[in-house]
């Protein structure tokens, strides 16, 4: 039998009805019989499902949807545009971003929401009064907004977003008690949206960072937990690392090594599958201090040795100089004293360089330590009269310093102990995100 | 340790790092503000989204639509915070559908727990959505009249009677203009594909 025409064929597969039945028994025979006649038949009914497919079309003859996108995205354009010019003057002026919005309906823009949010994201660790003062001027340009100011109640992506910011700067302020009310407001705002999930991942991240400031670890880690799992569904394998480490930095803290190590170890594998050098030596320092505080120096060794060379790669000098000051904690717990007086030393010049004055003050104490073991109180004294200086220098006048000064005078009345040490070491680590904090000395032992 | 590790999220917070996830393609997301690269993006991942919706979880056609549209309306809020889109739009597309059924106490989490997320696309349905992409813009390329009896017919569903009352012709003549313009696009469709 010769082949069908691709004529009649194309009629069959589009309309079969339009052929006799007869026919049809015979085109369908010849169809299972010839293999030529089936891929023709087969691309020609295909083509028929695809050309039936509104998604083909779109892209020709729009859509409701493909036009409401195109006003929202002119729009969010157009606002973010006017913002630009709108918020620069607010910028350096942080007192005028109070109020200054409210002079205008002007100012009642999302696009005004994304610019102060965005001013106050790069603030917040370095200023976070001035962020705080933005973030709460977004809060109140996103309420001013009516709910159905953007399609698809988008407005409750802003709010969340400021409230989240807000969050943000009160952590760096030490206020975590109003951090977490912020973020059940963030949380709140997201819960309206057909999409919270991102929102609530970076909620529940937040979350996870201010507990562990407020050493409440369990809830730490449930909420570190939930940041992982929503980032992972998210396929954002960057952050969900991010909540993975500080999972694993949680346990740390717990001293619960043997999981620490477990997470951090992930971390590091995620690291490798992407030759991502940058995590590799981020998990590898940290399991270089989960192994030396368990008491496993070789593995710690080890960790250091590739920390310290991806970072030197990298040219991270704040991370090199940690990861050193990890090195010389291990010497230290070594005994070689001579050579870990010396290198802390240079891993405190190295950290008040770099401006991290609270960690300077910290392997200061490790220094302390030494130095206190071998009773040589007159270089105790000079360590922390240079530490004291440096913290009135950086305008750090709050219980730190307190700390540092009650050191240096127990140090010059020769009644400095391992204690003393102990509870300033412990203060400081929790000072540095509470200014407010009253440094209390310990109880004298007899 | 150090400090502590942390990092603060903002929706600003831009990364540096354009990250491949496994089975899944890598998009750059369109900037901020910039209206014709979200038009873009739309485009090119909407008729994946909604496909996902439909075929994996079983989501009605029309409100499918739905989710896509608040997905992109909501995306755009905070664009500059998405670091890659294409997984970032399965990811949500997989926690809307979620989010959806949850509502209709069909699903009990508002986060996929699955590993790999049941909405990560196959091989096969990515290869579809590309073909349909493609055809869209061979589509483009045949001349209006192609165009506008391709869409009669397969589209709205036109009948050939009525197409061919409307234009003077007959049934049967229909169909072989039908079959003329499908091999038009069948050629451009080629040449597209030879072309990229």
């Amino acid at each position: 039998m010769a082949h069908i025409g691709k004529e009649e064929l194309a009629v069959y597969a589009a309309d079969p009805d339009a052929i006799d039945a007869a026919r049809c028994v015979e085109i369908e025979r010849e169809i299972a019989a010839c293999a030529e006649c089936r891929t023709t038949f087969e691309f020609l009914a295909v083509a028929d499902d695809e050309l039936s497919d509104p998604d083909v079309w779109e892209p020709l003859t729009g859509s409701q949807t493909l036009d409401s996108m195109r006003a929202h995205g002119a729009r969010i354009a157009a606002e973010d545009e006017e913002a630009a010019a709108l918020v620069q003057p607010l910028l350096d002026a942080p007192v005028l971003a109070a109020w200054w919005p409210f002079r205008s309906k002007r100012y009642l823009t999302g696009g005004v929401v994304r610019k102060l949010l965005a001013h106050a994201a790069t603030l917040h660790e370095r200023e976070p009064r001035e962020a705080l003062i933005f973030a709460d001027a977004a809060i109140t340009v996103a309420h001013a907004l009516p709910d159905d100011a953007y399609v698809a109640k988008a407005v409750y992506e802003l709010r969340g977003s400021a409230w989240k910011e807000r969050a943000n700067a009160l952590r760096f302020l030490g206020r975590y008690d109003e951090g977490l009310e912020s973020l059940q407001r963030a949380e709140r705002a997201y819960q309206k949206l057909t999409f919270p999930a991102f929102g609530l991942a970076s909620v529940a991240y937040l979350r996870a960072g201010i507990l562990l400031e407020q050493q409440r670890y369990g809830e730490a880690t449930e909420a570190a937990v939930i940041a992982e799992r929503a980032f992972c569904s998210l396929s954002d394998a960057e952050r969900q690392m991010g909540a993975l480490h500080l999972r694993a930095y949680i346990a740390f803290e717990l001293r619960q090594f043997e999981t620490a190590i477990q997470l951090f170890r992930r971390v590091s594998e995620y690291g490798e599958e992407r030759n991502d050098a940058l995590w590799i030596a981020r998990a590898a320092q940290a399991l270089g201090n989960c192994y030396l505080d368990a008491q496993n120096a070789a593995e710690a060794s080890m960790q250091f040795h590739t920390a310290l060379t991806l970072f030197r790669e990298l040219g991270q000098r704040t991370e090199i100089i940690r990861t050193e000051w990890g090195v010389a904690r291990l010497i230290m717990h070594g005994g070689n004293l001579d050579e870990a007086i010396r290198r802390l030393r240079a891993v405190v010049a190295g950290l008040i360089s770099t401006g991290m004055v609270t960690d300077a003050a910290l392997a200061g104490l490790d220094l302390t330590e030494i130095l206190l073991s071998r009773e040589q109180m007159r270089q105790i004294v000079a360590l922390t009269k240079h530490l004291f200086t440096v913290f009135i220098k950086a305008g750090m006048l709050t219980g730190a310093l307190t700390a540092i000064a009650y050191l240096k005078e127990a140090a010059e009345s020769g009644r400095l102990t391992n204690a003393d040490v102990a509870a300033v070491r412990s203060f400081l680590r929790r000072a540095e995100r509470q200014p407010a904090l009253l440094f209390v000395p310990p109880p004298a032992t007899p | 340790m150090g400090r502590k590790p942390g990092a603060a999220i903002t929706p600003e917070e831009e990364s540096d790092v354009e990250e491949p996830c496994e089975g899944v393609r890598t998009s750059s997301p369109p900037g901020g503000g910039d209206a014709l690269a979200f038009e873009e993006a739309y485009l090119r991942f909407a008729p994946l989204l909604r496909k996902i919706a439909v075929r994996k979880f079983h989501i009605p056609r029309a409100d499918a639509e739905t989710l896509v549209h608040d997905i992109f309306a909501t995306y755009l809020m905070h664009a500059s915070s998405v670091r890659n889109l294409e997984p970032y739009l399965i990811g949500a597309i997989c926690n809307a559908s979620r989010h959806y059924l949850r509502r209709r106490d069909a699903a009990d989490a508002l986060f996929c727990d699955e590993t790999p997320c049941m909405a990560t696309p196959d091989d096969e349905l990515l290869r579809e959505v590309d073909r349909k992409l493609l055809l869209s813009r061979a589509l483009a390329g045949i001349g209006e009249r192609c165009r506008d009896l391709l869409h009669r017919y397969y589209l709205r569903g036109e009948t050939t009677q009525a197409i061919a009352d409307d234009i003077r012709s007959t049934p049967g003549s229909v169909l072989v203009f039908l079959h003329q313009c499908r091999k038009r696009a069948r050629a451009a469709l080629d040449q597209s594909s030879g072309g990229r």
